[in-house]
């Protein structure tokens, strides 16, 4: 028999769908997925209503769903319209049901509901044929972003958004080793909301940093981040602490941010609930510095699970704001499908309670191509050129794994 | 009964919330009003949003059928789409004011506010009400310290109010106080 080693080790090599989640101490990796479900507008209200109604908690550790809400399903659930737009026809919206959950600590702990599935046949070497191209295709020049970002800046002038963020694509032809790509991600950037799916055919990697809903019981928590500053020889944490204090335009896009998530909660709370638990702090990561609020409020007794997702999703820090609108005026001008970008990954569990991020500097693989994502924000006092450059300078360490 | 309408903005629950430590709110789309809750009302709250006024035929002619009857509140949006209907006009300004905190000064024109005191307040607006305005019944009573943009109205012959700010903010200091009174008017 395999030792808890082996066994991930041997999981890992294999193409066996699985899926990772960063958590606090370390990573969980879920596998066995037993049951997966293709979710449409149509069909999530049944989704969620089977997901609170498994039976048994026959896992200690983890009983419900995993997976996630793309960005156009987040749109449709809010009433929000998506004009003909390139896609790869890509699913909106997946989630698993995990039979087997293994602790990434110090040390390894597993736990199943499967009495064998240490011996399970599926457990051999891929024999697929992995491959990459390093050059990328932007599937929007610095002509044609410019053109946008002056269009938007137009919108803000005229009051119709007062903060939008533009989606940019880079393209290459690959078969990627998603979990090696993975843990090459985490060694250079691990974010707390990191994520990978690997699935027979896709798979999904994301160091996103950003938890968009927590829910225990009848708490919840957001943690919007606005505002970053990238590392440098020069910059420590105190420093970037007097960056963020002392810049007007990270503060105003950081007071914004915080006013839409407490209205998002207002939303789905009971009244008088909703407070700023810690104001506008600095987490340090291994090439940058975030900004962040963390928000809490109670949850009425009347809110389900779908209200939370309508009232949150698609997360506001990376859409912009008011949120209805500005969604409108994104998906009239932009002409790529954004996929995963921007949606939720997370898990619902049967007991009702919720973690999602949301999908940022994400990579998706699918039918051969690699697609990674980035978005920054339209202010007015800002270039389209400097804008353009602080995408490229997100999808950085995405696009430096293939060279590694 | 408060009635709340929401001019689909990222901010319309913060102001629900805040105005439910005075009575129920119902909170509704502009294009979807509820006769009987709104008849049921005794405050009506255009809330702020997105765009300018003339983009919501709706709600100004549901802002002129009230007017007179009802007590009436404005917000950011709101406020503007009071003046654009008394004869105000409603322009983009050189500088942009979202996320920004400022510091307001209460005008002698004020009935419902200490003369000369002032508040800090969030703002969340691209356009603003162009000067000189003139109006019988409206009158301006507070005003930006800084770049004197026109921050309130207040009409006590028909019981309209507006506040360009918002009260909702966190950026708001003492929004609950700002309300009350509006309340108590």
């Amino acid at each position: 028999m395999l030792n808890n080693r082996e066994y991930l080790n041997r999981l890992f090599e294999s193409d066996k769908p699985l899926i990772i989640y960063k958590d606090t101490n370390g990573y969980s990796v879920y596998t066995d997925l037993s049951d997966k479900i293709i979710i449409r507008k149509s069909n999530i209200n049944n989704f969620i209503k089977k997901t609170l109604s498994s039976k048994k908690i026959k896992n200690k550790i983890f009983d419900g769903y995993i997976g996630f809400f793309g960005y156009e399903i987040c749109c449709e659930l809010i009433g929000v319209k998506i004009p003909r737009q390139r896609n790869n026809s890509f699913p909106k919206s997946i989630f698993y049901k995990p039979q087997t959950v293994i602790k990434m600590n110090n040390k390894i702990f597993i736990e199943s509901t499967l009495p064998n599935f240490r011996y399970f046949k599926d457990l051999k070497k891929t024999n697929k044929k992995f491959y990459y191209k390093n050059n990328f295709n932007v599937n929007l020049s610095l002509r044609q972003y410019s053109n946008l970002f002056h269009q938007f800046s137009k919108k803000i002038r005229q009051g119709k958004t007062y903060q939008i963020k533009i989606c940019q694509k880079y393209r290459n032809k690959s078969k990627i080793d998603s979990v090696k790509f993975f843990w090459k991600l985490m060694k250079a950037n691990s974010s707390p909301e990191s994520f990978l799916i690997r699935d027979k055919n896709y798979s999904i990697i994301s160091c996103s940093p950003e938890t968009l809903i927590e829910k225990n019981k009848d708490k919840i928590i957001t943690k919007p981040i606005a505002g970053t500053l990238k590392k440098t020889s020069k910059t420590s944490l105190n420093k970037a602490k007097v960056f963020f204090k002392d810049n007007k335009k990270e503060n105003k896009e950081h007071n914004m941010i915080v006013d839409m998530e407490r209205n998002d909660l207002s939303r789905i709370c009971r009244s008088g609930t909703v407070k700023i638990e810690k104001i506008k702090f600095v987490e340090e990561y291994k090439d940058l510095y975030h900004y962040v609020t963390k928000i809490t409020g109670v949850l009425k007794k009347t809110t389900k699970i779908i209200n939370i997702i309508k009232a949150m999703m698609p997360g506001g820090s990376v859409i912009g704001c008011p949120k209805i609108n500005t969604l409108n005026l994104l998906n009239n001008l932009e002409n790529d499908s954004r996929n995963i970008f921007t949606g939720s990954f997370g898990y619902i569990k049967s007991n009702g309670d919720l973690r999602f991020n949301i999908i940022i500097r994400s990579l998706l693989n699918y039918k051969d191509i690699c697609e990674i994502s980035v978005a920054s924000g339209i202010i007015l006092g800002s270039t389209a050129k400097k804008e353009y450059q602080e995408n490229y300078i997100k999808a950085k360490s995405l696009l430096d794994i293939f060279k590694s | 009964m408060i009635y709340l309408i929401d001019h689909q903005d990222s901010f319309t629950y913060n102001l629900a919330h805040l105005l439910e430590n005075f009575d129920d709110v119902y909170v509704s789309n502009y294009f979807k009003i509820n006769n009987e809750k709104l008849r049921q009302s005794s405050l009506v709250v255009f809330s702020p949003g997105p765009g300018e006024p003339k983009d919501y035929p709706k709600s100004n002619s549901l802002y002129k059928k009230l007017k007179g009857k009802k007590k009436l509140l404005g917000i950011c949006l709101g406020f503007q789409l009071i003046l654009y209907n008394e004869k105000g006009i409603i322009t983009p300004q050189k500088n942009i004011y979202h996320g920004f905190q400022s510091k307001i000064k209460v005008l002698n024109t004020s009935k419902l506010f200490k003369k000369n005191g002032y508040f800090i307040v969030g703002r969340y607006h691209s356009l603003k009400l162009n000067e000189p305005y003139h109006s019988k019944e409206i009158k301006i009573t507070m005003r930006c310290m800084s770049s004197k943009v026109a921050m309130a109205v207040e009409d006590h012959k028909n019981k309209i109010f507006g506040f360009q700010f918002h009260p909702d903010s966190f950026l708001t200091h003492n929004g609950k106080q700002l309300i009350q009174k509006i309340i108590s008017a």
